[in-house]
């Protein structure tokens, strides 16, 4: 099979010409082992970058590192890739364009969830604007820690991934145990503006520490030196 | 202002500057296109050519942007907020994120906004790694902004990728002087209240001399490999011409204000740090089209080479920071106080303005990014170009995203 989803039923042409013949059948382990060798050695990746990690990712397919001798280029549109990166912080108003791109994407597809604000929102988990993990709206195959991940770690993934694709495809992957509580777009802990559960800056101490302030008096600037 | 479309047989651009005569931002396009021809282009907020998540809506009437909307937020992720929830120790690696290629100047900058509250001042020793870390971020940053340059401009430059594949590969070797510095390649969190966190290895001035006497050479090639090339002049020359009234009115600063021939720098003007002792060498250009700001960076990235050089000579001996018991978060407590720090980075003027309360946490913690001020032009400079033209003014902006919605 040529899809990754249980529920297509996408039958590859080869597959069919070899079963319409009598004893051509003994073929089919052969054709099944070189399609997954081709599939695995072509992943064409559509680098979802939104910020530090897809500089990371520009200099993982540059020359030094060269995704390309993996048979892994970097396309602009969704619809000529197998790989989706998602490299970089993924905002509540980005994350329906993510989604909107995954599914342009044609099957079979993957994704890689690179760096830690695209795996759990990191240390802007707790912030109002952010997706604290892109697993929450979309499926991820491969996670590639780190802040940014090296380049070197970019291509453990997609090593990884290939190892991944080709185990499904033999029939010897166990799927992982789902996350019991996988969070979804949860409420934030830092409230927005006006929200009564905005606790910043709330003892009147401080507020009266900052009021009282000579903005003229308190400006100080690097040439003037106190 | 002028446009240009010096690619263009003349009587098309006549045509062209005859159809947008004035480039309005604010144009009205209801009562311009009552019938709704204009074409509605989204650029973005997924596009390689916007660097980063930036969507322009575009009005286009033929080929030609009449009006062009850019629409932010697509990467806020509330820093300013965040900060007020760190103490000052803990910010440093956070605000390494907003110009996320040029890591060293976010850092300095914040640093300085707190060394102002608290009333401190690096030793002399921080105080050269510091001038150090910032011109090597100088020249790494503008070294990619060339890189992505060559992309925007399609197959102008050989195929597209070629500069981009020169680039990085000198991009890789100063970060790996970084790395041997710091332990990191670009979110480094190596400075700190009072100085450094990091000592110079032994060997790293040796590195870093050998890796930027090699990009001096290259810079040259760079340079022969653009100036000879008919097409790139052809579509930089006398497009995306900045007005200098009109850069100064949006608050731009940095290399696109000094393509469009204002002296301003920082390092000169305000000088901060080490540049008290230091002479620079401030480029400008006065066409102040995209041929102007790569020229101007180009000349940046010389003189930066020139002050890595210089800095190098002469590291004094001594401590790194003047604050001693820092590795505590709790421990940097400035008095009630309003401090403003500005530093020159790679793009600009990039302030922090930090009010403290008393406590070991900022009150508020204003960062002004030069990125934001440079995206505000292309409402100016879109209309009456052509939608390519565009993509290249877009970036000889070089506007970073992680720092315009920070």
């Amino acid at each position: 099979m040529a899809v990754n989803e249980e529920n297509e039923t996408f039958v590859h042409p080869l597959y069919e010409a070899l079963e319409r013949f009598p004893g051509a059948d003994v073929g089919l382990t052969t054709a099944d082992r070189v399609l997954t060798w081709g599939l695995t050695n072509a992943l064409w990746v559509f680098p979802m970058a939104t910020s530090c990690c897809g500089i990371e990712f520009m200099a993982a397919a540059c020359s030094r590192f060269d995704l390309d001798r993996i048979g892994t280029i970097a396309r602009g549109t969704p619809r000529q890739c197998d790989v989706m990166v998602i490299a970089g912080t993924i905002t509540v108003k980005m994350a329906p364009r993510v989604k909107k791109l995954w599914d342009q994407m044609p099957e079979p597809k993957w994704a890689i969830a690179m760096g830690s604000c695209a795996i759990s929102g990191d240390f802007y988990r707790d912030i109002y604007s952010v997706v604290p993990g892109v697993d929450t709206f979309m499926p991820v195959d491969v996670y590639v820690p780190g802040c940014p991940p090296n380049p070197d770690a970019l291509f453990m993934g997609i090593r990884r991934l290939q190892e991944k694709i080709r185990l499904k495809r033999e029939g010897k992957w166990t799927e992982p145990e789902l996350r019991p509580d996988t969070p979804g777009l949860r409420s934030p802990a830092i409230g927005r503006l006006g929200d009564p559960g905005r606790d910043a800056c709330t003892s009147q101490a401080q507020l009266d520490a900052v009021l009282g302030l000579d903005p003229g008096g308190g400006l100080r600037r690097p040439d003037q030196k106190s | 202002m002028a446009v240009g479309h010096g690619h263009l047989p003349e009587p098309v651009a006549a045509l062209i500057r005859a159809r947008a005569a004035v480039p309005n931002p604010h144009l009205d396009v209801e009562s311009y296109d009552p019938e709704g021809d204009l074409l509605v282009l989204n650029l973005g907020p997924q596009h390689p050519s916007t660097h980063g998540v930036l969507r322009v809506k575009l009005y286009l009437d033929g080929e030609v942007c009449i009006k062009a909307v850019p629409y932010l937020g697509y990467l806020h992720r509330g820093v300013e907020k965040l900060c007020e929830k760190l103490t000052y120790v803990q910010i440093t690696p956070i605000v390494d994120k907003n110009d996320y290629v040029a890591a060293f100047s976010n850092e300095l900058a914040i640093n300085m906004g707190f060394e102002t509250l608290l009333g401190v001042e690096p030793p002399p020793r921080a105080q050269h790694i510091r001038a150090l870390g910032a011109e090597m971020q100088r020249v790494a940053s503008h070294l990619l902004w060339i890189g992505t340059f060559g992309l925007d401009m399609g197959g102008a430059l050989g195929g597209g990728a070629t500069l981009f594949m020169h680039t990085f590969r000198e991009r890789e070797s100063i970060l790996d002087c970084f790395e041997v510095l710091t332990g990191s390649r670009f979110h480094y969190n190596t400075l700190q209240v009072g100085g450094c966190r990091h000592d110079i290895p032994a060997g790293w001035e040796t590195l870093v001399r050998q890796t930027f006497a090699t990009i001096s050479a290259r810079i040259e090639e760079y340079e022969s490999f653009v100036r000879t090339n008919a097409i790139f002049l052809a579509r930089t020359r006398g497009v995306g011409v900045v007005d200098a009234e009109l850069a100064l009115s949006l608050g731009v600063s940095g290399p696109v204000l000094r393509a469009s021939g204002v002296d301003y720098d920082l390092r000169r003007d305000r000088p901060y740090g080490l540049y008290r002792e230091l002479k620079v060498n401030v480029a400008t250009a006065s066409a102040g089209d995209c041929q102007a700001r790569f020229e101007v960076r180009l000349a940046e990235m010389r003189e930066s080479i020139r002050l890595v050089n210089l800095l190098l000579d002469g590291v004094p001996e001594g401590p790194i920071n003047v604050l001693k018991a820092v590795k505590l978060p709790g421990t940097v407590k400035p008095k009630p106080g309003i401090g403003y720090a500005a530093i020159e980075s790679p793009r600009g003027e990039l302030g922090t303005w930090v009010v403290a309360d008393g406590s070991d946490k900022p009150y508020r913690c204003k960062i002004r990014g030069p990125s934001l001020h440079a995206l505000s032009l292309l409402p100016y400079l879109a209309p009456g170009q052509n939608l390519s033209d565009i993509i290249v003014t877009l970036g000889s902006l070089d506007p970073i995203m992680g720092e315009v919605d920070r």
